[in-house]
């Protein structure tokens, strides 16, 4: 499929999942309503009748959330990218090699510990708080795996996801030590970010979450020649010129920067990053400046659906989004493995 | 081009180059020679960047090698490796475009997808250009990186280039051999330097007009091709030989008869 034709379809396909998005729940508005009231925040009037109510729900409630739910989505697929990229591998996912695991323990630790000294964690300096936390636990497990797994200039990729094992069940471990010492309320905000919820959007978080994400989003394409040469080796990806020891530094900051600030904002929401660029390598091939902005227009689109379809099925109650995505991914990252192994290029 | 002096590399207590100094200018084809173990890849290594001798000068283009910038050094030289792990399905021309990066920022000028055109036919693999690089079999990967070092070095100036091939034709059949060394012959003619190990005396002397011989780290003999000699063989791979004269070519070829 053709590289201009995928993006134009994915924004249709993302405008679409939107009015659906603001437009569904338990107080329901036609499409057309949805249109009116999201146009008429962009300044342009339409003669379509809705209630004041309706315009609140969907302006203080849902669209918040849509706007999480697109940044999120973007920045998870985009980090998942640069990470199969710097891992040479495509197997490479932040939830799967440990890094959102380490990013939700520093966070978990700031929420218990952190709460108990600074008393309100509810403020927009704390919200940062938790994002710069996040953004610790991520840089310091990618750092991690990364040194794990490198041997003679190449991805050991067996050693890659067991090292990820590993964190992971030291990062739940340390997770559940907190528990232990939590009080009720921090229990359910602890276990909100083990399972993964966009329910925690509001327009004050979004503030906080959308500079971040916005500088991994500008940031990770513009390394995209330099990840592409990398798929040759460092070393031939250095007699082309390229800094890869810079190039290693830049991806790993980026990446720990937007998974940080997701992870502290809906929890771990784990093999968006897997699965949206290999669907994405699928059509359009492994190009990764095509792959970045495809793969960030995917990733909005699914975790958009997704987090319409976790908060509609079952109504009132709510699925967490990191069960929805763990069902579809965790298969998908069976076939992967087969599939993989017989072609036997990966081990 | 590129003149050698005095080099030493040590690692781990080991000397894996002692002493090596030679010198080549555009034009010249020089074959590294040596058995396994006797500081090849090493040599080229220091020649690269890619490591730096712990004593003596590698000097290119009247610059020391430590002193170029990367990009610009990737401009002038371009080196083919013996192994490459390439993990996602890239295409060929993707792949030989990847040697114009150190030519353009962000997009490939129309001139740059000229000379990945030349560069695939010059290989003889424009029929593949389209193919997933992960599909092709290992001879026709080996000419699709041939075809990425000359697009990183096909730039109609005139200046001066070197291209470092680390056993470029192991990995191929006979016939490709003799294709990737006459492309390398035709190169000398373009303001190219070339520096190839190899292991195969016949080819070196068919195709190299300089040779370097190396055992142990040390350097056994630096000079035309026509130094070879059954002496020489002898003491750097231990075996017998005869050399055999070749009217048509007007050349001496070796046959091992130990």
């Amino acid at each position: 499929m053709r590289y201009g034709l995928l993006v134009m379809v994915l924004i249709v396909l993302l405008i679409i999942a939107t009015v659906l998005s603001v437009g569904m729940g338990p107080l329901q508005l036609s499409p057309m309503q949805s249109i009116a009231i999201l146009l008429k925040q962009l300044g342009v009037p339409l003669n379509t009748a809705y209630t004041d109510q309706q315009e609140v729900v969907v302006t203080a409630i849902r669209l918040p959330r849509v706007i999480f739910g697109i940044f999120i989505g973007a920045t998870l697929a985009m980090c998942g990218t640069a990470i199969q990229g710097l891992f040479r591998n495509p197997l490479a996912d932040p939830a799967l090699i440990g890094i959102s695991s380490g990013a939700a323990l520093f966070t978990v630790v700031v929420i218990v510990v952190g709460l108990q000294i600074f008393q309100s964690l509810f403020t927009i300096l704390g919200t940062y708080m938790l994002s710069i936390a996040a953004f610790a636990g991520a840089f310091f497990t990618t750092i991690l795996i990364y040194r794990i797994s490198q041997a003679g200039g190449k991805t050991i990729v067996s050693t890659m996801l067991l090292a990820g094992i590993a964190i992971s069940a030291m990062a739940a471990a340390g997770t559940g030590i907190m528990t232990l010492i939590a009080n009720d309320a921090q229990l359910r905000t602890i276990t909100f970010w083990n399972l993964g919820s966009l329910g925690g959007a509001s327009w004050v978080n979004v503030a906080v979450l959308a500079p971040l994400c916005l500088i991994c989003m500008i940031g990770l394409p513009s390394m995209s020649k330099a990840l592409n040469a990398l798929v040759l080796g460092e070393t031939n990806a250095s007699h082309l010129g390229i800094n890869v020891e810079a190039l290693k530094s830049k991806v790993i900051i980026l990446t720990a920067l937007g998974i940080g600030a997701c992870v502290s904002m809906s929890g771990i929401i784990g093999f968006v990053g897997l699965v949206t660029p290999h669907i994405v390598r699928k059509m359009i091939g492994p190009e990764h400046k095509q792959v970045f902005v495809a793969s960030g227009l995917l990733g909005a689109v699914l975790l958009v659906i997704a987090d319409l379809v976790c908060r509609t099925v079952v109504a009132p109650i709510e699925i967490p989004i990191g069960i929805a995505t763990a069902l579809i991914g965790a298969p998908f990252f069976l076939y992967l493995l087969l599939k993989e192994r017989k072609n036997q290029i990966v081990f | 081009m590129i003149s050698v002096k005095n080099i030493w590399y040590k690692s781990n207590d080991t000397h894996l180059l002692r002493d090596i100094s030679f010198s080549i200018d555009a034009g010249d084809v020089l074959a590294v020679l040596g058995s396994n173990g006797a500081g090849k890849s090493t040599l080229l290594k220091c020649l690269s960047k890619e490591l730096t001798p712990e004593k003596g000068d590698v000097l290119f283009k009247k610059t020391l090698l430590g002193r170029w910038h990367n990009q610009e050094l990737a401009r002038n030289r371009a080196v083919l490796s013996q192994h490459y792990q390439v993990t996602l399905p890239f295409s060929v021309e993707q792949i030989v475009m990847m040697g114009r990066y150190p030519h353009f920022k962000n997009h490939p000028l129309p001139k740059d997808y000229d000379i990945v055109k030349e560069s695939l036919a010059f290989a003889g693999i424009s029929h593949l250009q389209h193919r997933n690089y992960l599909t092709l079999s290992g001879g026709e990967q080996q000419r699709t990186q041939i075809a990425r070092v000359l697009s990183q070095l096909w730039e109609e100036d005139n200046n001066e280039k070197l291209l470092i091939l680390d056993e470029p034709v192991s990995a191929l059949d006979i016939q490709y051999q003799h294709h990737i060394m006459q492309l390398v012959g035709r190169l000398s003619e373009r303001n190219f330097a070339v520096i190839a190990v190899l292991h195969d005396l016949n080819l070196a002397l068919q195709y190299c007009n300089k040779a370097l011989l190396l055992k142990k780290g040390e350097q056994v003999a630096f000079g035309d091709t026509g130094v070879i000699d059954r002496a020489l063989i002898k003491k750097v791979y231990d075996v017998d030989s005869d050399l055999v004269y070749h009217a048509a070519s007007n050349k001496n070829y070796i046959i091992i008869t130990e």
